[in-house]
């Protein structure tokens, strides 16, 4: 059995002059090597939870921390921010707001910089994260120059090539369109496999994601409302009260009385197989 | 990229002077020059052009100014440039005649704002944003101070999107900028602002936790992928203009 890479023990995080915790009693664990989807309504916790990983919570953000928090087996309240950020990955909603240089390539090399590398090193890891996410010939060009898309990538290049274990991305296709917003999902689902990274992926739209994730973790009102496999998630009738809306597909299996023993099929062609065998077609 | 449809003078100025000193790459020997040549081209271009005190020093200046320009294949945008600064030029020439009197000492003062203008405007015509920063690093200032400043920069186009957005989402709900008189203009520009101070606060703040979740402040000495290397070219330049400065000012001084 593969071990937890990322682990919330009791977690209650109660932010600096507020009086209602933002996340309580949160526990919940991220096996190595898996991709975790964290689905929740806007207030619900998740940038919490995500602050919480990377260790801005409590380094950066004050408050009152209960519990414990632990990555790679370090507990997060006794590590530095910067010792973190070599495990961790971090894309944020706006890649925008994450590319600091002129250049593709010199921001790409931004992390490593600042860790210290040998400037050799450094434009040999730039090199290979540019090709890994194939932007390589982006690499002199300016980023406001570039698409949400691209600039997604050279975000995730600056993030990746710091040689994380761990892959944080907050809601990363909610600027895309949905051809790109694909193309990012399985560029994730990609180094997933290829990287062995551990991913967490925080996404409202669970049609684009949940068929990628090996586990759902669902938050409604600083707590987790649900947590399990994909499909006997989305099986649940109640995750409207979560704020969330189900995707077509489920929605569909269980109008159709599909759905059986909490679990759904979550692509078309399981849903087709589903469907031929419920009406022996 | 247009501030908005029928944008108002103000904001036209601003952008078509952002635009004109904007960095754009050519394959020329000034743009490939080392960052700090350039710096010293400049320096040395404002010094001559403060030190202009006639009409044949002014032409000389102007020659000066127009040689690099020309091999930077910059003429175009740098009297445009100049153009536009005609405005803030004859203000100059106003103030200076009414404290003066003397027409001729007011078109030398204005004549030398504007060479100062073309001459720090070479700069950042033909450096790129990267390359000042490298020239502000190589220079040893702090690296917060550094960061702050390419960051600044580099963040220029995007909240000129964001000033753009904002405009046309004001507009479209009825505000109208260019009614009333100043005060009312004034007054007119608070419902764009106070959004795009908002939205500057709200990036700053994920600038910061993006910072943190790339390591910034981990070391005390960064490294760098590149570092700046003179070459030939680069040593040949300085002692082109080094012996041009020390020419033209002799001239200035009646040396020789």
């Amino acid at each position: 059995m593969s071990r937890a890479t990322v682990e919330f023990r009791d977690f209650s995080f109660t932010y600096a002059g507020m009086k209602i915790p933002a996340v309580r009693g949160i526990n919940f664990s991220v096996e190595e090597g898996s991709i975790a989807l964290l689905a929740g309504a806007s207030g619900s916790g998740k940038s919490t939870i995500l602050r919480s990983i990377n260790g801005l919570i409590p380094h950066i953000y004050p408050g009152e921390y209960k519990g414990d928090v632990f990555v790679d087996g370090q507990s997060v309240i006794e590590t530095e921010t910067f010792e973190l950020a070599r495990k961790i990955g971090f894309l944020f909603q706006n890649p925008e707001n994450q590319i600091f240089m002129f250049t593709v390539e010199r921001d790409v090399a931004f992390g490593l910089e600042n860790l210290g590398y040998e400037p050799k090193e450094i434009k040999k890891k730039v090199e290979w994260a540019l090709k890994l996410l194939g932007i390589s010939d982006l690499a002199k060009r300016s980023p406001s120059e570039l698409s949400d898309g691209q600039k997604q990538r050279v975000a995730l290049a600056g993030s990746l090539v710091m040689d994380p274990k761990i892959i944080v991305l907050d809601e990363p296709t909610s600027l895309l369109d949905p051809k790109t917003a694909q193309e990012v999902v399985h560029l994730v689902e990609d180094l997933k496999r290829t990287l062995g990274l551990t991913v967490i992926l925080v996404e409202h739209r669970l049609e684009l994601v949940s068929a990628i994730a090996d586990k759902i973790i669902i938050l409604n009102k600083g707590e987790v409302f649900a947590e399990g496999k994909p499909d006997q998630i989305l099986a649940k009738d109640n995750l409207h009260e979560a704020g969330l809306s189900i995707p077509p597909i489920i929605e569909l299996q269980k109008r159709l009385g599909l759905v059986d023993s909490d679990a759904v099929a979550m692509d078309v062609d399981d849903f087709l197989q589903r469907f031929v065998q419920k009406w022996q077609l | 990229m247009m501030l908005s449809h029928g944008s108002e003078g103000g904001y036209e100025l601003a952008h078509v002077l952002l635009e004109g000193l904007k960095f754009r790459y050519q394959r020329t020997i000034v743009h490939r020059l080392d960052p700090r040549v350039k710096l010293l081209l400049t320096l040395t271009l404002f010094v001559i052009a403060l030190m202009s005190s006639n009409i044949y020093d002014e032409a000389l200046t102007f020659t000066a100014i127009l040689i690099p320009a020309s091999l930077a294949k910059s003429i175009r945008r740098l009297l445009r440039l100049l153009v536009y600064s005609l405005a803030f030029s004859a203000f100059i020439f106003i103030i200076n005649y009414i404290f003066t009197h003397s027409l001729f000492s007011s078109s030398i003062v204005t004549v030398r704002f504007l060479g100062i203008v073309a001459s720090t405007s070479m700069f950042f015509m033909t450096t790129s944003p990267d390359e000042v920063e490298y020239v502000l690093r190589w220079f040893r200032l702090p690296r917060d101070f550094v960061f702050a400043f390419a960051t600044s920069i580099r963040f220029v186009p995007v909240l000129m999107m964001d000033l753009t957005q904002i405009i046309d989402a004001q507009k479209s709900r009825g505000l109208e900028l260019d009614k009333g008189g100043p005060i009312k203009r004034i007054r007119n520009l608070v419902p764009v602002l106070i959004p795009l101070v908002v939205n500057a606060l709200v990036r700053s703040s994920e600038l910061a936790e993006a910072m943190e979740a790339r390591g910034y402040g981990a070391t005390e000495k960064p490294t760098s992928m590149y570092s700046l290397k003179m070459t030939k070219v680069d040593y040949l330049a300085v002692a082109i203009i080094l012996t041009a400065a020390a020419l033209l000012l002799s001239l200035f001084l009646h040396v020789v």
